[in-house]
């Protein structure tokens, strides 16, 4: 459903055989376009496998209270993966998502308990990321370096900052609701379904339209692809990754207020194991770290399969070190199987 | 008829190799001798570059046989290429810039460890090497990257002919290099014929071609059409099975080119739209202005290096010029500068570059995705795009271009590089130019898309577009284009009208000789515009075309 847009589909697909004309050699064409498709879809075939498997072998999986505590973790890791998913599609990286939770955490944290009011709170956090973003965006483009390194430098002095604010302070507080957004237990208004899970649904739906029907998510693809190529087809390369990091930043700090809830106290540290989740989602999905292809909904997949695989490994009694090696092992065999086009030979 | 003369080296019998859904061999023939300098002719695009990748193992064939000293092999990468004795030098001037001299000419010859050898034999090996290319003095430990381009494309010969070698491949190796330097090196092919080794070359340089080989291969459309003698060959005879017309030689050296039928005469009533007033490209050349007409078709000439490019940078404001401006001519009179690539773009002057995968294509992305990048510029509603009005351009656009295409959202990989390039010209087309500056957009196009695309300009001009056309065939400078600006140091040293001009008048202008020109760029003003649309090519062009023929 989501690759059949009539324009647009450029979601990583390999290469079909061209129809017309006559094929090299047909059979092998085929096969080859059959494997190529096969291994493109693997990341929404994974998902009700893996739910189906953690049936299985944890009782009492098919409840909702397990369902909506999937979800959340999914939520978090998908919320935090968003920007990135953009980030990488424009050919960059952005290394900085960590530490904008962690500060955004604290900032919450602090504020709140020192009874700002929410919506100051949340607009000094919206500017402070875009911000962040423009700058992860900006740097890379004057000093010509890859965002991989302004983003990591900025990583350092954003997590530096959070650090020396909350240097001691254990104390903080944040709203009731805030806590109950990301409780299993949590309802929306009426809807019984925690806030984040819906955020989530509506950023997804946002980000996949995005990146589809606007101007910019277009320019996007066209930077990450090449670069050269889109400078010459006048595509606003510095306003592409401004929008995209800023985008990325928003997220991350969407993340730490939705952490900060999840604790109810500063933490700077907080959104450490984001540094490689994000970019295992995006992977998992079937993202290109090489920019270009890709897609937001193939994130959501991979954030989904990293929660239900966690989920399943810890259900059968497995530790976090042997997680870990489990979606490394996932990391490795998807992404070899992704993007198994024509050889670059065949393209000349 | 087989190998019962057993005196050859290398023997191919129907070879041929597609990729997707260009066949770019689809049955060559070759058979090379010991002791024998072979050239291989062709146009551009009529598989000598995929024939040699083959020789040299770096792509395999789809069918045909490969005999190799008797046995039938297959050469499965460049390793055992060259273990079996076959050293090409690619037509890419492949080095690894910070690296010496010596480590380059080396290069992949390292086993595990590096120091497999003396330094003193690598040394010994180097110098030895070099100075059969005439490159003596050539100091081993220089970075590559200060080298010039013909002595870094002499040091891949370097690295060729260091190794132990029966058969020798130049794929346009002589391009970068001066007489004298080209000289030095047909001394070494002809010494290694003379020990019973055999080269096999190409050259776009039909002298080089004629004076060197022993014998001549031609393909055309990735089929051999003709091997023939160097005695025997002729000029217009390689040139005819080259093109497949026959009695090329008329075609190409007296009448230029099919024209368009009856359409506009070249009156002086094109109105101009863009206008160049003592552009100076580099310190040392001439200033030049010129203006180009609605609808004209100005082509651009010169060999390697001398300025064309740098011109057409300058048009499309990518470059800024060491002196000079170019102005976009509106209607009604005013004249705007162009000061960078995006004003330029805003004036209506669109860009196809010449590098088609580095510089034009979105690999991972779709055919349509690739054509309407540049759309979305006006076709969008508060950044939201607005896809109908685009698909139905693009639908214009393919059908009107004879796109072929599975479907508009497979990956443009998939497309032939001339559809391909189809694509990238309707990026712009469908922005509607003023001004089209196209700098090469024919290469490694194959010959029926080349005439669809010939088409494509000539409707455009048609409607109005000024087309600024590069290209480094001479060929298509003649069948294409109005008049022809031939480029010399950085100088503009002739404006030759199409009508009038022989291909011998563009090459003798490409090397400097005045004649050509007859004596254009020394007026003062406005060499370019009217003054020789008339009469002035004339008479140059009769007494050259008496010893036309090449010498």
């Amino acid at each position: 459903m989501t690759d059949s847009s009539p324009i647009s589909a450029t979601d990583g697909s390999p290469a079909p055989a061209p129809t017309t004309g006559q094929p090299a050699s047909t059979s092998k064409t085929v096969t080859a376009v059959i494997a190529a498709n096969f291994t493109n879809w693997l990341p929404y075939i994974l998902v009700p496998v893996l739910f189906i498997l953690s049936l299985f072998f944890i009782s009492g999986y098919f409840s909702k209270l397990s369902i909506i505590s999937l979800l959340i973790l999914a939520s978090l890791l998908g919320l935090s993966s968003l920007g990135q998913t953009m980030t990488i599609i424009a050919g960059g990286i952005d290394l900085s998502i960590p530490a904008v939770i962690g500060l955004s955490d604290i900032i919450v944290t602090q504020l709140y308990y020192k009874h700002w009011s929410l919506p100051v709170i949340f607009l000094a956090i919206a500017a402070l990321a875009i911000f962040v973003g423009t700058i992860n965006a900006v740097s890379s483009v004057l000093l010509h370096v890859h965002s991989l390194i302004t983003s990591f430098g900025m990583s350092l002095v954003v997590s530096g900052v959070a650090l020396e604010w909350s240097n001691g302070a254990t104390t903080g507080a944040v709203p009731g609701w805030l806590t109950s957004s990301v409780s299993a237990i949590g309802h929306t208004g009426p809807i019984p379904i925690p806030l984040i899970i819906i955020v989530w649904a509506v950023a997804s739906v946002l980000a996949v339209a995005f990146m589809r029907l606007t101007r910019v998510g277009r320019e996007t693809y066209a930077l990450g692809a090449n670069a050269v190529a889109a400078r010459l087809a006048t595509v606003r390369s510095t306003w592409v990754l401004v929008v995209v990091f800023s985008i990325s930043a928003l997220c991350a700090a969407m993340t730490g207020v939705f952490f900060a809830g999840y604790s109810g106290i500063p933490d700077p540290t907080v959104g450490q194991p984001y540094f490689f989740l994000t970019i295992t989602a995006v992977m998992i999905g079937g993202t290109s770290l090489l920019g270009g292809r890709g897609g937001y909904l193939r994130t959501v997949m991979g954030a989904l399969i990293v929660a239900e695989l966690t989920t399943l490994l810890v259900g059968v009694g497995f530790n976090a070190s042997f997680q870990e090696l489990a979606l490394g092992i996932l990391v490795i065999a998807l992404t070899s199987t992704y993007g198994r086009e024509l050889k670059v030979a065949a393209k000349i | 008829m087989s190998s019962a003369d057993g005196a050859t080296r290398l023997v191919i019998e129907g070879l041929s190799r597609s990729f997707g859904e260009t066949r770019a061999l689809t049955s060559a023939t070759l058979r090379v001798r010991p002791g024998e300098i072979h050239s291989l002719a062709g146009e551009n695009g009529s598989g000598k570059s995929t024939l040699i990748k083959i020789l040299s193992g770096v792509l395999q064939p789809d069918s045909g046989t490969l005999t190799w000293e008797g046995d039938v092999t297959r050469l499965g990468n460049p390793s055992s290429a060259q273990g079996m004795g076959i050293a090409t030098v690619f037509q890419e001037t492949l080095i690894a810039p910070e690296m010496t001299v010596r480590d380059n000419i080396y290069l992949g010859t390292d086993r595990l460890f590096r120091y497999g050898r003396r330094k003193g034999e690598e040394v010994a090996g180097a110098r030895q090497a070099l100075s059969d290319l005439g490159l003596d003095g050539l100091d081993l430990d220089r970075p590559m990257w200060t080298l010039s381009l013909a002595e870094r494309q002499l040091t891949t010969v370097a690295r060729a002919i260091i190794r132990p070698w029966r058969l020798l491949i130049l794929d346009e190796a002589t391009s970068a290099l001066d007489h004298h330097q080209r000289d030095r090196l047909f001394d070494y092919l002809r010494l290694s014929r003379s020990e019973g080794k055999s080269v096999l070359f190409t050259s776009h340089r039909m002298d080089e071609v004629l004076g060197l080989a022993d014998r001549i291969t031609v393909l055309r459309q990735g089929a051999t059409v003709a091997t023939m003698a160097g005695s025997e060959a002729s000029r217009i005879g390689i040139l005819g099975h080259m093109s497949g017309r026959a009695g090329v030689g008329d075609v190409v050296t007296a009448e230029p080119a099919p024209r368009r039928p009856g359409e506009r005469e070249q009156g002086p009533s094109q109105r101009p739209v863009l206008r160049v007033e003592e552009l100076t490209l580099r310190a040392t050349s001439k200033p030049i202005s010129m203006e180009v007409g609605a609808g004209q078709i100005l082509g651009l000439a010169g060999l390697e290096g001398q300025g064309q490019v740098e011109f057409v940078e300058c048009l499309s404001g990518l470059r800024r010029p060491a002196a000079g401006h170019v102005l976009a001519l509106g209607g009604n009179g005013e004249s705007r500068p162009v000061r960078s690539y995006r004003g330029a773009n805003r004036l209506g002057i669109r860009y196809v570059p010449r590098d088609r995968r580095h510089e034009g294509l979105f690999g991972p992305l779709s055919v349509f995705d690739n054509f309407a990048v540049t759309l979305w510029t006006d076709l969008n509603r508060l950044g939201w795009l607005r896809r109908q009005q685009a698909r139905k351009r693009f639908d214009d656009f393919a059908g009107s271009s004879r796109l072929v295409s599975a479907s508009p959202r497979h990956p443009i990989s998939t497309l032939s590089g001339g559809n391909q390039q189809k694509v990238l010209l309707g990026r712009w087309i469908a922005m509607r130019p003023r001004v089209l500056v196209v700098n090469d957009p024919l290469r490694g196009v194959d010959h029926n898309t080349k005439e669809e695309l010939y088409g494509l300009f000539r409707r455009l001009a048609a409607g109005g577009v000024a087309i600024v056309f590069l290209s480094t065939e001479i060929v298509e400078l003649l069948t294409l284009t109005d008049q022809i600006a031939v480029f010399h140091e950085g100088s503009l040293v002739a404006m030759l009208p199409t009508e009038m001009s022989s291909d011998t008048d563009v090459v003798a202008a490409m090397f400097g000789d005045q004649r050509a020109g007859d004596g254009e760029p020394g007026r003062d003003g406005e060499p370019g515009r009217d003054g020789q649309r008339g009469g002035d090519g004339e008479p140059g062009r009769d007494g050259q075309r008496g010893g036309g023929a090449d010498g």
